[in-house]
């Protein structure tokens, strides 16, 4: 990869702001921060620098600067997106949130977090927790930060009972490519004061404003969880069940997940998952206020299950079981992550599930690619796995790279087609970034892009905010 | 094969322990009970035994009222049926006590039986001494901390864990075996399997049935302070390019550590 060198003399401005050791020009050292998990490396970039302010006032000293000599900026959090989203543009700084990573403030009586964008959801989770509250949205890669998660507007697989972070973002403190540091909203549950824009914020992909500080909005920790593992010996049947069960519960999580996949997981973690029958299962996580009150849900969605034809209802009640299988569905990613071209992250009305996975069979069939598909059945946000591989009788066969190469935009298209015409949009949770841009255009209208384009504008007049992301 | 499984309610080691420091007792306000780990394994080698070779699979717990919870979950495992001795008196640490009632219980009630499985300590007081005790008190042989079983016929070959080796324990049924980690992957319990276990009555053993008085199982363990372990310390991070960070380390290891 080439590096693009900056002017000297800029060079040591940036130096001179954030201090020497806040700074990578190291080629090495800077190939971390040419990508992000997206796993195809077209798309990786080698920054000129990378800058790691420690204030808001230091990263509006380096936006004016890179304002004034048209240098483009990207944002950078904890690298784990899936779109190329935080990979730099040509010429380009990396700013990376990394060291503003303190927790403020939990605040017990308005029941808020004041943390920095650079804390990372594991330790975010951790603070949260030891003061006694919970924080439900979670994306499965726990390296991911505040700062990144808000520009993404993340989910994860809670957000059937409890939405997504846009939910929980109540303040922000943000810095706008002209070097100003702005506050929006507060430690409030309402706001009707002009427009918002800490929404406009939320999801803007590092395009609008650098996001240095949130206020996150903290929940009491339910009592009682309990997971249910539901094998199905087939997909419709699983996937049909899920709206009969959202009618009479609400679990916290409801995902559907192939048995093949699970299977690989179990052998690359060396963990055991509940069970090997079937073919689809169910993973229905609850909550509740009691142990009773557990047992009725547990049992409600029991019946409907089994009424629905699944094979048994296999319960993990322990921190210690519960743990086990969580821990088996977020890795299936790490497991399979070596044959993966692209998650797709296409978000349709939740009761067209099982019409747009049987799709995604047909596809698989016809292009004769493995597309694993899995995700969150609760909320309509379906992961279908671009592999490089094939998936006969078990065996992973992998294939020729100019093959999946010619398939891989024609999977996509049919693939984008049949979520449109369900009423679907393009990334229910990862964003758009690089890698879905060129599609953009089939989930919003040419009007609906153009405002974009001019919100874009208002903030950013230069375009030197993570420019060439979500349109160009 | 007739199988007795003993099994014990303790506090979930998930959940954040904390000490009430005038009676010298866990607080239980907010824990989570669970059946102690390795017992678990010993139910899951008992069912699985019964499976190969048919029989019988008893759960038997010494315990107050609320550990019932955990009997029905062996039932609900696939236990064929769960029995209570009822013991009033609260955690007392005294392995002896528990075991002269266990001993009682089998000789009374339970005279039939080739194999008793226990986990090999318990959760929490992690004594380690229960099994034992029950097998000389029977006159038994013994296998404990045992990772892998096979019965054929009347007799056993068990292997059990020492330090830095593996021992391969040859025995005659009936004898007593208690249950290490690796044994088995315990199952998940099944609705099918909670709402079966719904039905089944979990019959209670009072001591004076046993034949037991007071004075038979007062706790002779005095337990003067209970403290916490003390906090793990914060790793250290050697700073610096790694060819110095590496001369560091390797003297610190042989200085302060004393490791090399
Ligand atoms: C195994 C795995 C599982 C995942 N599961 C989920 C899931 O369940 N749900 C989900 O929603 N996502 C999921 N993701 C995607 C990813 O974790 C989320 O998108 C996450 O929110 C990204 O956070 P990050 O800090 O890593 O952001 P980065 O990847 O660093 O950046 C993402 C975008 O945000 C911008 N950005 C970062 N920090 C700032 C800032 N301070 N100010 C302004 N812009 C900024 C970047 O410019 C970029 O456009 C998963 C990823 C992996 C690898």
């Amino acid at each position: 990869m080439t590096i693009t060198t900056l002017d000297p003399k800029i060079c040591e401005e940036f130096i001179r702001i954030v201090g020497r050791e806040n700074v990578i020009d190291d080629p090495e050292r800077m190939d971390d921060y040419s990508h992000d998990e997206f796993s195809l490396r077209d798309i990786s970039r080698m920054p000129a620098l990378v800058l790691k302010p420690r204030s808001p006032f230091q990263v509006a000293a380096i936006l004016e600067i890179a304002d004034q000599e048209k240098i483009p900026v990207t944002p950078r959090g904890g690298a784990t997106g899936l779109c190329g989203g935080c990979v730099p543009s040509p010429g380009g700084v990396v700013l990376s949130v990394e060291n503003m990573n303190r927790v403020l403030e939990i605040d017990a009586d308005n029941q808020m977090a004041v943390v920095e964008a650079g804390v990372t959801l594991n330790d975010f989770e951790k603070a949260v927790e030891e003061a006694g509250f919970y924080f439900p949205p979670h994306p499965g890669e726990e390296s991911a930060m505040i700062g990144g998660m808000i520009a993404t507007n993340a989910g994860g697989s809670r957000a059937v009972k409890y939405g997504v972070i846009r939910n929980y973002v109540r303040g922000l403190e943000v810095v706008t490519p002209r070097g100003d540091i702005l506050s929006l909203g507060g430690k409030l549950i309402k706001s009707s004061t002009g427009y918002s824009l800490l929404h406009l914020m939320i999801g803007s992909e590092g395009t609008l404003a650098v996001i240095t500080k949130a206020v996150i909005q903290i929940l009491t920790k339910p009592s009682v969880t309990r997971s249910l593992v539901i094998p199905f010996d087939d997909l419709e049947a699983a996937i049909e069940t899920v709206p009969l069960l959202l009618k009479k519960v609400v679990p916290l999580a409801l995902e559907f997940v192939p048995l093949d996949v699970i299977q690989i997981t179990e052998e690359h973690l060396q963990k055991k998952w509940p069970c090997g029958q079937g073919e689809t299962h169910l993973l229905v996580i609850l909550d509740a206020a009691s142990e009773d009150e557990m047992d009725r849900l547990s049992q409600t969605v029991a019946e409907i299950a089994l009424e629905k034809g699944a094979l048994d209802v296999f319960i993990a009640d322990t921190a210690k079981k519960q743990d086990n299988v969580l821990d088996i569905r977020s890795k299936i990613y790490e497991a399979i992550k070596h044959d993966t071209i692209e998650i797709m992250d296409i978000c349709v009305p939740r009761a067209e599930i099982a019409a747009h996975v049987k799709k995604v069979r047909a596809v698989a069939q016809k292009y004769g690619l493995w597309l694993p598909t899995f995700g969150h059945a609760g909320d309509g946000n379906v992961h279908t796995h671009i592999m490089k591989a094939r998936h006969e009788d078990g065996q992973v066969i992998p294939i020729s790279e100019a093959e999946w190469r010619e398939k891989f935009d024609k999977i996509r298209e049919e693939l984008y087609d049949d979520g449109m015409a369900r009423g679907g949009v393009i990334s229910g949770e990862h964003g758009i970034g690089l890698v879905k841009k060129k599609f953009l255009s089939r989930s919003l209208s040419p009007e609906q892009i153009e405002l974009m384009k001019g919100i874009k504008r208002a903030f950013d007049p230069n375009g030197i905010l993570n420019p060439g992301k979500i349109f160009d | 094969m007739n199988i007795l499984v003993f099994v014990k309610r303790v506090p979930d080691t998930e959940s954040k322990i904390r000490i009430h420091h005038e009676t010298n007792t866990v607080i239980e306000e907010g824990l989570n009970f669970i059946i102690s780990s390795n017992d678990e394994y010993a139910v899951e080698e008992a069912l699985r035994l019964r499976e190969a070779k048919g029989g019988q699979v008893t759960v038997i717990s010494v315990g107050a009222e609320e550990s019932t919870t955990i009997l029905r979950k062996c039932l609900a495992m696939g236990a064929d049926e769960a029995v209570l001795i009822k013991d009033d008196l609260k955690e007392t640490y005294d392995g002896l006590r528990i075991a002269k009632m266990i001993t009682r219980a089998v000789e009374k009630k339970f005279p039939h039986f080739d194999l008793l499985l226990f986990g090999k300590q318990s959760v929490g007081a992690d004594n380690a001494q229960v099994p034992s005790m029950v097998a000389e008190m029977l006159g038994l042989p013994q296998a404990n901390v045992v990772t892998k079983l096979e019965i054929n016929g009347t007799q056993g070959t068990a292997l059990r864990e020492i330090e830095g080796a593996e021992e391969k324990v040859i025995f005659s049924l009936p004898a007593v075996v208690s249950a290490q980690k690796g044994l088995n992957e315990p199952r998940y319990e099944t609705l099918k399997g909670i709402m079966a276990a719904k039905k089944k009555i979990i019959p209670v053993m009072t001591l004076e049935e046993l034949g037991l008085r007071k004075e038979d199982v007062a706790p002779q363990v005095d337990i003067t302070k209970m403290e916490m372990p003390p906090a793990r310390q914060a790793g250290k991070i050697i700073p610096g390019p790694p060819e110095e960070a590496a001369k560091k380390l390797a003297e610190l290891l042989r200085r302060e550590a004393k490791v090399i």
